[in-house]
């Protein structure tokens, strides 16, 4: 189990999406391959969370299309208060045009709803430079 | 000069034959009457009491052309002189030749100008013109010159004794003979192409045979009687030729009374001392005032036939069937349209002809439970009541192998005897159309729905996603959680029910998507309005949050339901909050606001608004915004708005916009309640409820 930015402990995800359904399985999917997963209903709930500004998540998890604050906006925002963590983005639209907007941010991935597990475990390894175990086997 | 040559027929062969067969008959009847003339005058003056000849040649002149003239008066003048010369001084004969020509000739042209060609005797106006022309001007003419040659061969000492005997002797000729003569030299123009039912030949032989006993009475009583009291003995004979067989039958009819009259004046004189003067002006003013009211008689009736000929003519000649009830509902004329119709109909119903009552045969049919009947029998009475001027049922013909739609109409007789007229109509061409018009209308409706939902697409796809996303995720979790050892059954189960949750999310969701891209006739429903608006913005909430804009309702939870189909209304309110939505793409973050709101103004009707903060509407454009192509955007093609208002009209309601004072415009839709008793019950007409359609 090497890792780079965990040092070895649990990843952490956070997961920002405006569906309550969405979040939990997401959640659940996270947890089985023993993630540390929190999650938020929008960016604004996120941003409250900050502890003196650092996120508790190694990776973010987030929808492009929110109501209040959108993917991008929320990027913006913790790119203005110098937070940099690596981010998967998610939608329901074409991820191409989804990642124009994000490019120069610290997008690691666009993926395209609904996720399929190995793409997001992929994704999440390649977002913490670390290999996300898997309890039940290659 | 030609288009007056329309007035005469066009000279041909038949111009030629005509005046062969008018001379054929002109030639023995003005020699005869000529020799008749001479038969009774006054004493002292020496004119005739009747001068057959005046008669005999203005008809013939009236009749033919112009160009022909010449041969009539030439012969007239032979006869004249044939019959006069050389008993009168030339001089005198030769000017009473002058008075018959000019007075002839004054008749023919004030009676055809008058009476624009020759008189028909139809009508008072051209008995009028015609008692004008040949009964007062043209013999006036004559006997100024008539008298005027008496005079001048001593004849007699006064002008105006010979002038009035003249005078009256060709104002009776006119008023007794010349419309039979017309008549007669008509005929030789041309035989009437009508043909004349047996009924009506045996009518003319009995009042012939009834004349010629007239005659017979009036020549044998003469001389124990008076003439004038033996002359009323004429009068029903006169008035039934007048009324029967028009102005040249009474005109025959009182030819053969007024020379049986002078017959027997000249006969009774012949054994006593020799009539009066005053004798023969007796006799002569009683047969005008009888020629007179009789012959007026003879044009009323002939003018109330033509009415009633024209009246028949009218309803044989309409592709409609037309029938006549009068105040019971019994028929009393049905033209040849509805008589066809009847004979090649099996229902009892349509079967009604004339005489038959056709209020108990629509009264039996809907006892016997015909649904048709029903709706007719409730027409008719109603109708006939006066409770309303007209009902209108369409309907399908019922019987096997006819496709076609008839559309009856009864409607008030408006006549003091009431009664109704019943028209019914084949509108089956009619029915299509409107059938192809109304699934244009729904095609061109579905496109533009497929239209809207094409602009939510992307939303759509986002909404449709979120529980799709959900439900992979819990589905590998819960995968996972099954295969470890041992498995986490409980977890699994409780993530298999959210499964089920989010599944039933998205099949609600395809399930409104697939109703409003259906292609599907209208249904009627009664629709909760809040349901509506609730179920609309669920639709469109992704595509308000995409654009940043901030939806509010503000729902009246007290508003009535509607009666309506849920789809096309989804359909009007998702293309209004669109529209609202494209107002707004320029606007600023606070203004981006889309306010729907449901208000009862009165207890008839809804009011559903969109208002937006947008850039608002122009004011040329505010009326004209609900026409086909008509639109502010640079990328739209204007149908959305126009195929809103359809729907909503045909929903029984109104679309109108307006600016808003703070900015942004307003889409107001008025739509009628689904409760609304008393608007049903004030309908003008009824129509038959959908059952009816077969």
């Amino acid at each position: 189990m090497t890792s780079d930015r965990t040092g070895g402990r649990q990843i952490r995800v956070a997961i920002v999406d405006d569906d309550a359904g969405v979040r939990v399985g997401l959640r659940r999917l996270c947890e089985v391959f023993d993630l540390g997963v929190s999650v938020y209903a929008s960016g604004h709930e996120f941003l409250a969370s900050l502890d003196h500004g650092r996120p508790h998540a190694d990776c973010l998890l987030i929808d492009a299309h929110m109501p209040t604050m959108t993917g991008v906006e929320l990027q913006h925002d913790l790119l203005s208060r110098g937070i940099l963590i690596p981010t998967i983005v998610f939608t329901g639209d074409d991820p191409e045009a989804i990642s124009v907007h994000h490019t120069g941010l610290s997008v690691v991935a666009c993926l395209r709803k609904p996720i399929e597990s190995d793409v997001l475990i992929a994704a999440i390894e390649r977002a913490v430079g670390a290999v996300v175990f898997d309890p039940d086997g290659p | 000069m030609q288009f007056l040559g329309a007035r005469h027929p066009p000279e041909t062969v038949q111009g030629s034959r005509h005046l062969a067969a008018s001379l054929l008959l002109f030639v023995p009847l003005v020699f005869a009457g000529n020799e008749i003339g001479s038969i009774l005058r006054y004493p002292d003056v020496g004119s005739a009491v009747l001068f057959v000849p005046y008669a005999v040649l203005t008809a013939a002149l009236v009749v033919s052309r112009p160009r022909d003239w010449v041969w009539y008066i030439l012969i007239d003048s032979i006869a004249h002189f044939v019959a006069h010369w050389p008993q009168w001084p030339m001089s005198w004969v030769l000017l009473a030749t002058v008075a018959n020509v000019a007075r002839a000739l004054a008749a023919a042209v004030v009676v055809a100008r008058l009476c624009d060609g020759i008189p028909r005797f139809v009508g008072i106006r051209t008995f009028g013109c015609f008692v004008v022309g040949a009964v007062i001007v043209a013999p006036s003419i004559g006997a100024s010159i008539g008298a005027a040659n008496v005079v001048l061969h001593g004849a007699s000492d006064g002008y105006w004794r010979p002038w009035l005997a003249w005078f009256t002797s060709n104002a009776l000729t006119a008023f007794t003979m010349l419309p039979a003569c017309i008549a007669m030299f008509s005929y030789t123009a041309g035989p009437s192409r009508a043909r004349v039912a047996r009924r009506r030949l045996v009518e003319g032989v009995l009042m012939m045979a009834a004349l010629g006993a007239t005659a017979f009475i009036l020549l044998g009583g003469f001389e124990r009687l008076n003439p004038a009291v033996t002359l009323f003995a004429a009068l029903p004979i006169l008035f039934w030729s007048a009324l029967r067989f028009g102005a040249a039958g009474a005109s025959g009819a009182l030819t053969v009374i007024t020379f049986a009259a002078i017959w027997s004046v000249d006969r009774g004189e012949t054994s006593a001392a020799g009539p009066s003067d005053d004798q023969i002006l007796a006799l002569q003013f009683f047969v005008f005032f009888t020629a007179a009211p009789v012959l007026c008689l003879a044009a009323i009736a002939a003018a109330r036939e033509a009415v009633v000929q024209l009246h028949r003519a009218l309803l044989a000649s309409l592709h409609d069937h037309v029938a006549l009830l009068d105040a019971r509902g019994v028929m009393f004329e049905a033209n040849a349209s509805w008589r066809r119709f009847a004979d090649s109909s099996a229902a009892p119903l349509h079967r009604a002809r004339t005489g038959d009552d056709y209020l108990a045969a629509c009264r039996s049919s809907a006892e016997r439970g015909d649904v048709m009947g029903t709706a007719l029998f409730d027409g008719v009475t109603k109708v006939l009541r006066g409770a309303q001027p007209h009902v209108e049922i369409e309907y399908d013909d019922p019987e096997p192998g006819r496709h076609e739609t008839y559309a009856i109409r009864i409607e008030s007789l408006e006549r003091p005897d009431g009664g109704a007229v019943v028209t019914r109509a084949n509108v089956t061409a009619r029915r299509q159309a409107q059938l192809e018009v109304e699934r244009h209308r729904r095609e061109l409706s579905h496109l533009a729905r497929v239209n809207v939902l094409g602009q939510l697409s992307g939303a759509l796809a986002h909404d449709l996603n979120q529980p799709l996303t959900a439900i992979l995720s819990n589905a590998q979790a819960a995968h996972k959680w099954l295969l470890r050892d041992p498995p986490n059954t409980e977890y699994a189960a409780e993530i298999l029910q959210d499964i089920i949750d989010d599944d039933r999310r998205a099949a609600a969701m395809i399930h409104r998507l697939r109703s409003l891209l259906k292609r599907g006739d209208l249904r009627v429903e009664r629709i909760d309005v809040a349901d509506l608006m609730s179920e609309v913005l669920d639709l469109s909430r992704s595509e308000l949050q995409a654009r940043n804009i901030e939806p509010t309702t503000s729902i009246n939870p007290a508003a009535p339901a509607l009666l309506g189909d849920k789809v096309q209304l989804q359909q009007v309110l998702l293309n209004l909050i669109l529209n609202a939505c494209d107002a707004m793409n320029d606007m600023e973050e606070p203004r981006r606001r889309l306010e729907l709101s449901v208000a009862s103004d009165d207890l008839r009707t809804v009011r559903l608004s969109v208002r937006d903060w947008g850039v608002g509407l122009p004011t040329d454009l505010i009326a004209r915004l609900f026409e086909p192509f008509v639109t502010t955007k640079t990328d739209g093609l204007g149908l959305g708005l126009s195929i809103s208002r359809t729907i909503i009209a045909a929903h029984g309601g109104r679309l109108w916009a307006e600016n808003n004072l703070g900015g942004g415009a307003t889409i107001h839709c008025v739509l009628p309640v689904a409760e609304q008793p008393e608007v049903a019950a004030a309908e003008p007409t009824s129509s038959l409820p959908d059952a009816v359609r077969h």
